[in-house]
């Protein structure tokens, strides 16, 4: 092949990996709302409750750069709605919960509603504006029934990890 | 598994920068028939990968260069990381070169420039756009049920 066709291979590899990268970047952190089943705590076997309001349930490996940033951020927001927990859960010794949970990367958090139905799911590293705004429409009144009378407030962080 | 010494997320995205680079080199050298240069620049990549599977990320020469050179004209970083996703991901990294250096040295040179080209997506989207495909292929491997299984199964 002469110079000139190697090098246009070469930039239509460049090029081809950035759309590949622009496209992966545009969906990391989206959250979609989805209609999914209802879990329990202890089918991810947390020790810790789930939220009476809402739970943010994430699932994270050993091996995942950003698991750790998108922990303490979960944390702070549900350490700042009364009735929200969050949830780590450690899906390497689990591999039937990133199957049936269908986890295809790593950190991907579930926004569960009062009741522990699946309502949204964001794959990649959360961002806090998103996350609080899916919250307010789950927790807002118009959206289910009467309150009901949750005086506890139950916004602890729990890892599984061990 | 203990943890290891954090480090700055940017240096392993500044290696991967170089690897990329290298990678396009033996692409543009297979392409234009320098099979034996190609062949031998991917042994090289194929070593250096191989350094930072066994030493770790952090002790990787273009750690130490990181460090020297472009830390100190950086602000300090907003996160750490450990170390484990990116040192796993060098593993990621020999493997496939590993196949193309082998296929080479068995007399298929496309194979050199193929290896070199996939290692070079991963390597660029890395650097670029700070992609963790050690975090991605851990994963698949723990849904395949090939990481060790639960300690305390129930």
């Amino acid at each position: 092949m002469t110079t000139l066709g190697a090098l246009a291979w070469v930039a239509g590899l460049i090029v081809l990996t950035a759309v590949l990268g622009l496209t992966w970047r545009a969906r990391q952190g989206r959250v979609h709302t989805e209609q999914g089943d209802v879990v329990t705590s202890a089918e991810v076997f947390s020790d810790a409750p789930f939220g009476p309001e809402a739970t943010l349930l994430q699932f994270s490996t050993e091996f995942c750069a950003r698991c750790p940033a998108t922990r303490r951020l979960l944390g702070t927001i549900a350490d700042a709605h009364s009735g929200v927990a969050h949830v780590d859960v450690d899906l390497t010794h689990r591999p039937e919960l990133a199957r049936r949970f269908n986890v295809l990367q790593t950190p991907t958090t579930l926004i569960l509603d009062r009741t522990g139905r699946v309502r949204a799911r964001i794959g990649g590293p959360p961002n806090r504006a998103d996350v609080t705004d899916h919250l307010s429409r789950l927790t807002s009144p118009v959206q289910g029934t009467v309150a009901p009378d949750h005086s506890i407030t139950c916004s602890t962080t729990h890892s599984t990890t061990h | 598994m203990s943890a290891s010494a954090p480090i700055d997320p940017r240096g392993p995205r500044f290696g991967a920068a170089i690897t990329a680079v290298l990678l396009l080199v033996v692409v543009f050298l297979t392409l234009t028939g320098a099979s034996v240069a190609a062949l031998f620049l991917l042994i090289a990549l194929a070593a250096l990968f191989a350094w930072g599977t066994i030493a770790g990320v952090a002790r990787h020469p273009y750690a130490a260069l990181f460090k020297a050179v472009v830390r100190p004209r950086l602000a300090p970083p907003r996160e750490l990381e450990g170390p484990e996703a990116p040192t796993f991901a060098q593993g990621v990294g020999l493997a496939v070169t590993l196949v193309g250096v082998i296929l080479g040295l068995l007399g298929f040179p496309a194979a050199v420039g193929v290896a070199a080209a996939a290692a070079f997506v991963a390597a660029f989207l890395n650097a670029v756009f700070d992609y963790c495909l050690g975090c991605q292929i851990y994963l698949l491997l723990v849904r395949a049920g090939l990481i060790a299984p639960a300690p305390t199964a129930s």
